[in-house]
């Protein structure tokens, strides 16, 4: 299961549809979902409301084995990603963060993080500043 | 009590101007200039303006002795990540947040927010109480999981009216716990007897709402 309809989502669907596993997205993006369903036969879940857990029943998270959280936005990230793991026990939740600080609390908290490193942005900026 | 207020929309304001008052100190954080100007002018400099989810703004407003920590902003994930920082990285005993989404109540519970309060519900039930003929009101969830506090009026031509309290046969998990009559609250003793009209407060749980609700009224 699939929180999030930007460029990872696009990049992943493909790939995790041609491996055999069965696929759902959940998004707000009203475009890209019908894009997906169209294009790889995935399930969608339109987000209107803040009913999270309501959207994550929809779509069947109970046996859902792997769950994303890779929206473009922290918040909600760390929101539905702990719904997953806590509340519906889905066994492999990963949460994308861009604000490193966030990054080093919830991975505190237990959750498996992926995002960009601004220490290493930091490093490689200054390396090709220094030639 | 010092006590750090994430977010000045009207819940932030209100509760910012009611513990001034009662002598507690206070100070807001808002990212909105604008909302900050205005909060300054009434109240003073009890307002920082920046982000409260960065935790270098909450450092710089002594988040780290705070005793309570209120995140109201209107948009629940951010209360939640603003709570879930100030208990990690501040210590902050007591962390309260609003929902508006009823569901993230539990969830917020769960994850360790101390004090959840639930603008939608309490809306609903205020709302719920205007109506007239209305069935039954939910005045309260305790912390108890599934575990609520409800109001049921009696019809005047109910058949419990007239029989005493420990007569009635209730759902097994339900029971009584005051009765109202002619706006004069009563302890409910299995000897009272009910009257049409009266307002029974019950503690209940989901599943046997209406099962409670119909011992009450049917006639």
């Amino acid at each position: 299961m699939i929180f999030g309809c930007g460029t990872l989502t696009d990049l992943l669907v493909p790939y995790l549809k041609q491996a055999g596993h069965l696929v759902t997205v959940l998004t707000d993006d009203a475009d890209a979902l019908e894009r997906l369903r169209g294009e790889y036969q995935v399930k969608g879940v339109y987000i209107t409301e803040p009913l999270m857990q309501d959207y994550l029943q929809e779509g069947d998270i109970e046996i859902a084995e792997v769950f994303l959280a890779i929206s473009g936005r922290d918040h909600q990230n760390v929101l539905v990603a702990q719904i997953a793991k806590h509340i519906f026990n889905v066994g492999t939740v990963i949460c994308r963060l861009e604000n490193p600080q966030l990054q080093q609390l919830y991975a505190g908290l237990g959750l498996k993080i992926i995002g960009t490193s601004t220490s290493g942005l930091y490093e490689e900026t200054r390396q090709l500043i220094d030639g | 009590m010092y006590v750090t207020i994430i977010g000045c929309s009207g819940v932030g304001y209100h509760l910012a101007k009611a513990l001034l008052a009662a002598g507690h100190e206070v100070l807001v954080v808002e990212k909105s200039r604008s909302k900050c100007q205005l909060l300054y002018d009434e109240l003073g400099s009890v307002v920082l303006c920046g982000d409260g989810t960065d935790q270098r703004v909450l450092k710089s407003a002594g988040a780290g002795r705070a005793d309570i920590l209120a995140a109201v902003t209107g948009v629940d994930e951010t209360n939640l990540v603003v709570c879930q920082m100030a208990k990690e990285t501040f210590k902050v005993a007591r962390t309260m947040a609003v929902v508006t989404d009823t569901k993230n109540e539990s969830v917020f519970h769960f994850l360790g927010v101390d004090v959840v309060v639930n603008t939608t519900h309490l809306a609903v039930t205020s709302l719920e109480g205007g109506v007239p003929g209305r069935p039954l009101i939910h005045l309260l969830d305790l912390r108890v999981p599934d575990t609520e506090l409800v109001s049921v009026s009696i019809p005047e031509d109910a058949a419990v009216v007239g029989k005493r309290l420990g007569e009635i046969q209730l759902p097994p998990h339900s029971f009584v716990s005051l009765v109202v009559k002619r706006n004069q609250a009563q302890p409910a003793a299995s000897n009272l007897v009910l009257e049409g009209l009266d307002e029974v407060v019950a503690v209940t749980v989901a599943d046997e709402e209406q099962r409670l609700y119909d011992a009450l009224t049917g006639v």
